[in-house]
């Protein structure tokens, strides 16, 4: 399987292994590698699980259309992104990134825009289940383009990170 | 017309279910389906506010016609990571 055909968003535990096989490139002398792993806790309250979701048709084509975009403005060959979905307990890896580039300066930087961006801008939502029996999804960043927005509504809404407690 | 809309994340809680069917006038548009949506309930319209519309595999604006068995999306602010 090439890089560019095996789903960024999965439902299996990520395998870094999988994600770095094929990537490997003779004129790259750096790899940044980040997993982004379930913490237990958020805001103050303890925090038993995960339960991850997106919509996968965009989802899938926005993750690609990131790595894309990235690597061209990095000038990095290698930008590969996976993001696991279902219930996930504390510890497991939420997501994983690799971007392998000549150097290491524009490779850490090019691993924190991608990270970033996808954090950002692709439909993947956050579930918590929290200690007290009850859940709330994290609330983020929103989608709608800026002409469609509210007055005075910003399109960034990651910090702080709010909850819908429903 | 009669257009599929699956709801995602939150919005779910507030459609009642994951995959709702809307009947809707001829060239109604994604605006005017939010608009029918909010109906449902003040909460929902305050998250619908920040909901974009997925219609297949692409983002579509508020100003976009509708067609008769669109499948579309609800996509609420986003958390990934």
């Amino acid at each position: 399987m090439s890089a560019q055909d095996f789903p960024r968003i999965q439902s299996a535990p990520l395998s870094l292994d999988a994600l770095l096989s094929g990537s490997e490139r003779d004129d790259c002398g750096a790899l940044a590698i980040f997993a982004g792993t379930v913490r237990n806790h958020h805001e103050g309250r303890a925090v038993r699980s995960l339960t991850y979701s997106s919509y996968a048709r965009v989802a899938e084509k926005m993750i690609r259309e990131i790595e894309a975009e990235i690597a061209a403005r990095f000038s990095v060959p290698v930008c590969l992104a996976v993001h696991r979905v279902g219930s996930l307990a504390i510890g497991e890896t939420a997501i994983l990134a690799i971007a392998r580039g000549h150097h290491r300066a524009e490779t850490f930087a090019a691993m924190q825009a991608l990270v970033e961006a996808v954090k950002h801008r692709v439909p993947i939502w956050k579930e918590e289940f929290y200690a007290d029996g009850t859940s709330a999804f994290v609330n983020g960043c929103t989608l709608v383009a800026a002409e469609d927005l509210p007055p005075a509504e910003s399109r960034l809404h990651c910090t702080p990170v709010q909850s819908l407690a429903l | 017309m009669q257009v599929r809309v699956e709801c995602c994340g939150v919005t779910a809680r507030f459609a009642g279910a994951a995959r709702v069917q809307m009947t809707l006038p001829e060239a109604a548009t994604v605006r005017d389906l939010f608009a029918l949506l909010s109906e449902r309930s003040s909460e929902f319209a305050e998250v619908l506010a920040r909901c974009a519309c997925a219609r297949g595999d692409a983002i579509v604006p508020r100003g976009t016609v509708l067609a008769d068995g669109d499948e579309l999306a609800l996509l609420p602010p986003v958390a990934g990571g």
